[in-house]
Formats: C-alpha cells, structure tokens, sequence
C-alpha cells in the first residue's frame, strides 16, 4: 500500500559523473516494493520547482529497512535532491506497476528455469539494479544474461554491482570506451536469436522503441519501464499518458504512474 | 466555531473543495487524504461520451506553476453515473462535477442525466477550458454563448449550478455578470490561464497540444483579482475561489477577497494533504483571531477600497 511518508536520509553520493545515489530509512518500502515501481519525491521546499519528481527504486535492504534511489542531477528539482546529504525527504510511495514476475500478475512466463534477459541503457539502469537484487534472491543468477548500455564506460551505472551478485554482463558504449562499441540493442539482437523466454528492459525511448520491435520480431515477449512528465503520481492528474494498442488491437492512453510505469513491450506504441 | 458555507444551494461542513482535474474522481487520493474531512469533492470535467484526451507530453513545469493540456480525457458521463458515482456517494461529502461539451446541447445532456444521481450535489459548468479544440473557451469568452449554456443547464436539472470562469477574457466582471443574470446559483473562478513553453534544446512547444492552462502559485495574484472585482460587482453570488492555493494562509486572501469556498489545485500534486491542511489552518485562523462563524470572513477585505 503506497504512504506519503518523511523518510530519513541516510547517504547520499555521487557514484558516477552527475550521478547520485541517495539512501533513506523507510521498512514500507523494503518490504512491499516491487521491481520497476518508482516513488514520488518533493524536491524543494517553496513552489519552485513546485511538482514532485517520479524516481524509481535502485535498490532495497529489507533486514535494515534502507532504500536506495539512483537519480541524474539534470534539472533544479533533481539538483535539489543531490544536495541533501541528511535531513528527510517528503516521498509517496511505492507507486505503480511493476515487472508483473514479481507482482503476481500473469507473466507469460510459464516455462520452468526460464532463460531471462535483462537491458538496461544509462540512466534506465538504475530501477535494473532492484530487478537484479530480487532476481538473484530467486536463485536465477545463472538464467540471466544482463545487457548495460551507455555513452561512455564511467556511466555504465549499475556493471559492478550486476557483476557483484554475480550475473553475466555484457557491456557496449556509443564511444568505444568499454566493451561493444555500438547501441545495446546490438548485443540484443545476439541474444535473441538463443531464443530467451523473456526480456525486461529500461531506457531512453530510442533504446526501447527498436527493442520492442526486436522482441516482436523474434516473439520473444519482454516489459519494458517507460517514463512521462508526471504531476500527480497516482492516477488523478491524467498527465503522463502512454499510447498502448489494447488487446483488441485498439490504441487508446494508459497512465504510466498507475497503470506502468512497466508496459508489454507489445503493447507500447511509439 | 462554525465553518459551514452555502455556495449556492450546496452546504459544505466547511469551505473547502478540490479544484476540477487535479483530485481525479476523489478515490485516487484516498490513500492519503481524509476524504471526509473536505467540504466538497468537484471531479474531472465530464462530457457525454468518453475522450480519449490530448497527445503527450500533457505537462510542463514553468516557474512556481505548471502548464496542463489534458484535453478533458474522461470515461464519459455515463460511467461517471453507473460506475464511479456509487462508489464517491458512500463518503457522506458533497460531490460537485464538472461538466463539459461541443455543444450547447452537450451541457444540457450531461446535466440531465447527473439529475437525481445520488451523492451528486451540483455541477460546475466548464466554459473555460483552454485545451480543446471546441467547446470550453468559446462558449467562455462571450458574454451573450456564456449565458445560453447557463441558461440550458438550469433548465435541465433541479441541481444548483456553478459556472466556472476563464481569465482570459477581457471584462471578467461582464461574463460574471450575463452567466448570474442567466441563473447561475454560483460562479466559479479562475480556470487556468492560457500560456506555453518552449524547449530551447529540442527548439519545439513541449506540450502536445503546443498550449496549455497555467495553474500554482503562479496564477494567485490574477485569481484573487478575479475573485475580488466580481464579488465587487456581484456581492450575492456566492463564489468558489481557486488559483494556486497551497496553505490556509492563500485560501484565506481568497475568502477575504469575497469568495465563500475556494479550491485546491495544482497544490495537491506537490502536498496530497493540502487540502485537508487548509481546513485545518483555517479553524486555526478563526480561533486565533476571534471569528466563531467563517461568513464573517468572506469579502472581509473588500471594505478597504484603496482611497484609505
């Protein structure tokens, strides 16, 4: 059940260039979050910037109760948020639909010991992370092939703690720094033609657009995490619309803070 | 102490509500919110059939305010009776809806049916709104379009009518006026203020729908304007104040200003208690300065006419 609550902050550092990652004291989230659910943070204290930032989950330690968000400082409200270092943050949460593997939902994924792919590209990591941590509580390190993408090595966000719990990683950067030099989606195409059972992805939509044309193409089905300019966070506002083709084949708008932020990657009309 | 308000033939425990488009259908927010603490609950703007609502980005932030072009996306008034009136009429708090359409004989369909709905209180009439393409604004902006939609809705329910104003016009006071003298029991103000912005990296509009409604503290000063010229002009006509209110202390300059209940907005997307914080700071205020009864508020400011 998602609260409006004052959690305490307790770390908060940048882990790569423009890159934080701020950890707070809140058990509700620990324990009743989902992968790919995000929360909804006010970031300032007067009215400008005035609307809360959707920030999804990086991680969580249920024994300690500490949550963790991984977030770009780009704008003056994700500034803002950097430059707590303690003190509380005002967050509603957990918000939204998560990977539906952990939801209870029906995942289409009805084979036993499925073979899963995980693609994350720059910032898009950072809910992954979460994916990554349950995943490995399940005991399905070994199922998993993980794909991180970036503009550069130093913002392949999530590649050490992935290697970390253990997981298979391949990495590609647009400069050739590190790894494939070339879109992730490259590395994608690789890993589908091994058929996998299922791929959950987050990034940038120039990332997640051919992804989902990919996934249709070699029938392989997946989520994907999309993102919105979002007001209200929890379904009243109708801001943050994404075009989704229902099961009918009938386009129509679906709200990313209640009914995604993850979406069939099917589904999802660019 | 007594905090209950009339706003036209609509009795609230106390004057506060929220403002249309931004509580929802009031059970998005019941996670977090007392319901029943709250005067009145006004709903997303409702036409006959369901829309689908405008292309994204809907959104924009701008400097202590927000722009919104939504596009009046609902489920249409049908389900609003069926599906979500049964679950709001349960809470024992006024609903208000608001109610849109494309053509005179729109409004008039929609207040039809909403007649005798259980829970449902009364209607705000939309003839402001900025974001779609016919109906709202045009019927909005004159004087003589304003009065014969007021003038349909009232002859198709026996509910009491608010009619919701738009700023952008050029004589507010002129549509206050027409839109009472059709029959509204109340009036409604200020709808959002038409803007827009531009994303200077990406050198396009950022909204969809190229413009959209600027709300938040933004829009106070011009709303507590509104409210005080047309309480000025029209003492009698009760009216719900809104634009940008986020404490007790900015819903108090609307009341002082002459309205008799005022709305939360854009407040709620930054502070989900926000309006149940403003009920709370008003009691506050009329304990500490003596007020037993909140009508000795309304319009209070309005006996210093600015030659004292």
């Amino acid at each position: 059940m998602s609260q409006l609550m004052q959690a305490e902050i307790t770390d908060c550092r940048e882990t790569a260039p423009g890159i934080w990652v701020t950890e707070f004291m809140a058990p509700s989230l620990a324990q009743g979050a989902v992968p790919g659910q995000f929360l909804h943070i006010r970031c300032g204290e007067g009215s400008d910037p005035l609307l809360r930032r959707p920030i999804s989950i990086h991680s969580v330690d249920r024994q300690s109760g500490r949550v963790k968000i991984m977030f770009q400082a780009v704008g003056k409200g994700t500034a803002w948020l950097a430059s707590r270092r303690y003190g509380f943050i005002d967050i509603i949460g957990p918000l939204g639909r998560g990977f539906t593997m952990f939801t209870g939902e029906q995942t289409g994924l009805d084979c036993y010991n499925p073979r899963l792919v995980v693609v994350g590209g720059g910032i898009g990591a950072a809910p992954l992370y979460f994916l990554l941590q349950e995943l490995a509580r399940m005991g399905c390190v070994q199922q998993v092939m993980v794909l991180l993408g970036a503009r550069t090595a130093n913002q392949l966000l999530i590649l050490d703690a992935a290697r970390v719990l253990g997981f298979n990683v391949r990495v590609a950067t647009d400069d050739g720094t590190t790894g494939y030099r070339g879109p992730v989606t490259d590395l994608l195409a690789e890993e589908l033609q091994r058929k996998p059972d299922f791929v959950f992805a987050c990034g940038p939509s120039p990332m997640l657009k051919p992804l989902c044309d990919m996934l249709r193409d070699a029938g392989v089905p997946g989520e994907v995490s999309v993102e919105e300019r979002m007001a209200c966070g929890v379904g009243a506002c109708l801001s943050c619309v994404c075009r989704v083709k229902d099961t009918g084949g009938i386009e129509t708008y679906r709200h990313v803070c209640v009914d995604g932020p993850v979406f069939a990657a099917g589904e999802v009309v660019w | 102490m007594n905090t209950e308000v009339n706003l036209g033939g609509i009795v609230m425990k106390n004057p506060v509500t929220t403002a249309s488009g931004t509580f929802g259908f009031g059970l998005e927010y019941q996670p977090y919110v007392a319901l029943q603490r709250l005067g009145a609950i006004t709903v997303k703007g409702t036409t006959l059939k369901p829309r689908l609502g405008n292309p994204p980005p809907r959104i924009a932030e701008t400097p202590s305010g927000m722009l919104n072009a939504i596009g009046l996306q609902n489920p249409g008034v049908e389900r609003v009776a069926e599906e979500i009136m049964p679950r709001l009429a349960g809470l024992g708090v006024p609903v208000i809806i608001n109610i849109a359409g494309d053509t005179v004989e729109d409004y008039a369909q929609v207040a039809r049916r909403l007649d005798g709905v259980p829970g449902v209180a009364g209607l705000e009439v939309n003839i402001s709104c900025p974001n779609v393409k016919k109906g709202g604004i045009q019927f909005g902006s004159d004087p003589h379009t304003a009065a014969e939609v007021t003038r349909a809705v009232k002859a198709a329910t026996g509910l009491p009518v608010i009619v919701k104003l738009s700023p952008n016009v050029t004589d507010l006071v002129a549509m206050a006026e027409a839109v009472a003298r059709a029959g509204a029991d109340a009036l409604s103000m200020i709808n959002t203020l038409l803007g827009m912005a531009i994303d200077v990296d990406r050198r396009r509009p950022v909204l969809g729908n190229i413009t959209g409604g600027l709300s938040g503290p933004a829009v106070r000063p011009v709303a507590v304007r509104a409210v005080w010229q047309v309480h000025r002009a029209l003492p009698f006509t009760p009216i719900l104040g809104m634009g940008g209110i986020m404490t007790a202390r900015d819903a108090l300059e609307f009341i002082l200003a002459g309205a008799t209940a005022v709305a939360v907005g854009t407040g709620n997307f930054v502070n989900p208690l926000a309006t149940v914080d403003v009920v709370g700071g008003i009691e506050q205020y009329m304990s500490n300065h003596g007020f037993t009864n909140i009508s000795e508020l309304v319009g209070l400011a309005q006996r210093y006419t600015g030659d004292n």
